[in-house]
């Protein structure tokens, strides 16, 4: 028997391996019962069943947002809807990407499953968006972009099928991209970024 | 496995859902899976082994005959905590009416650990907050006992391991005296 004083530790419980594998997983209903803002008044996604809440933007992330929001709209006609930071709804998931380009239909009963072109800003971390390439391929996603803001590059995934995309190529300053998700549309890869 | 919870940044934004939240989701997820609230994460339970169940069962027997009327002793019932809702093997709490409301706090809680006892030892914090008076992990298969006390300011003052031969005097529940031999001689 030995007795010895106690350190107070405060332990994050998804950092227990083992309570990771029991996270339970919400239902797409069960989320939409949890209301727009958490506890917290944060913004949430859901993705694979688990909440996570949105990240503060930084002002590059924003800036590139809006500058392919608006080099979007002004390539493509009314035929397409741009949505920034808009759910889509898809089996397990509902991902609210920086931009998703879908036919323009009418949304108010139910967001899009799918889109033809969904892009990702990614500045402090690429991890969640790569991860993200499976949502994705299994939604149908036929092109997915993630744009890389430090790096001034974009790594497009095509040709989904199975789960997977099973092309990826990277585009830097100077390369214009050719979607095959909206066809005829083309971008330079610098009207992205801002000039250095 | 889920995956994205394998990437550190993806831990640090999951959304924490609050007790009121979790009394919506009704008792069973969405796979039939019943289910824990443990700092605002909804987790499953796991299913107990043969050696879990008859040493919790055997437990609540040993303290059934200890115990007066004075307390009720819950077998994996609900606490409601701020941020959480455990279901533990044991939680000895006074007698009264609970069918408005789970105990918010108990005088003894008792884990068995059987294949892991990281989330039971990180659990200290949760029970030591709600003001448990007493808190067991009773590993099974060393057969000791973890005995934490004198919870204040969300932890516990004083851990103590109890081996068979040894007797653990309860100092939540005056009176109660358990011989540690006497949680894993089943018959």
């Amino acid at each position: 028997m030995g007795s010895q004083p106690l350190k107070s530790a405060m332990v994050e419980i998804l950092e227990i391996p083992e309570v990771r594998a029991r996270v339970s997983k919400l239902s797409l209903e069960e989320y939409h019962q949890l209301g727009e803002f958490n506890e917290n008044g944060r913004r949430t996604e859901l993705i694979r069943g688990i909440v996570i809440e949105k990240m503060s933007k930084s002002p590059l992330h924003s800036s590139i947002s809006t500058r392919l929001q608006k080099a979007f709209a002004a390539l493509l006609g009314a035929n397409w809807d741009v949505r920034k930071d808009e759910p889509l709804t898809l089996v397990d998931s509902e991902p609210e990407p920086d931009i998703a380009i879908v036919p323009a239909l009418d949304y108010s009963a139910a967001h899009p499953s799918t889109a033809p072109l969904v892009v990702e800003v990614a500045v402090t971390s690429v991890l969640l968006d790569r991860a993200n390439c499976e949502l994705y391929a299994e939604a149908g996603v036929e092109e997915y972009w993630i744009v890389i803001g430090g790096k001034r590059a974009v790594e497009v995934y095509r040709k989904p099928s199975s789960g997977k995309y099973s092309e990826k190529q990277i585009y830097q300053i100077g390369e214009t991209i050719t979607s095959i998700g909206i066809p005829g549309m083309a971008l330079p890869v610098a009207s992205i970024f801002a000039a250095p | 496995m889920i995956e994205i919870l394998e990437i550190p940044e993806v831990r640090a934004r999951v959304s924490k859902l609050s007790v009121k939240e979790y009394h919506q989701l009704g008792e069973f997820n969405e796979n039939g899976r019943r289910t824990e609230l443990i700092r605002g994460i909804v987790i499953e339970k796991t299913s107990k082994s043969p050696l879990h169940y008859s040493i919790a069962m055997h437990l609540q027997e040993q303290l059934q005959v200890r115990l007066k009327g004075d307390w009720k002793i819950r077998f994996e019932g609900p606490l409601t905590f701020a941020d959480s809702e455990p279901e533990p093997d044991i939680a000895v709490v006074p007698a009264g009416n609970y069918t408005h409301g789970h105990p918010k706090s108990a005088a003894l809680i008792v884990e068995v650990a059987v294949s892991s006892v990281s989330l039971d030892r990180a659990n200290c914090g949760l029970y030591a907050e709600a003001g448990v008076g007493e808190y067991w992990i009773v590993l099974a298969k060393q057969q000791m006992v973890e005995v934490y006390t004198g919870s204040s300011e969300g932890s516990f003052a004083e851990k103590q391991t109890y081996a068979c031969g040894e007797t653990i005097l309860c100092a939540s529940l005056p009176g109660l005296a358990l011989p540690v031999s006497s949680i894993f001689e089943i018959t």
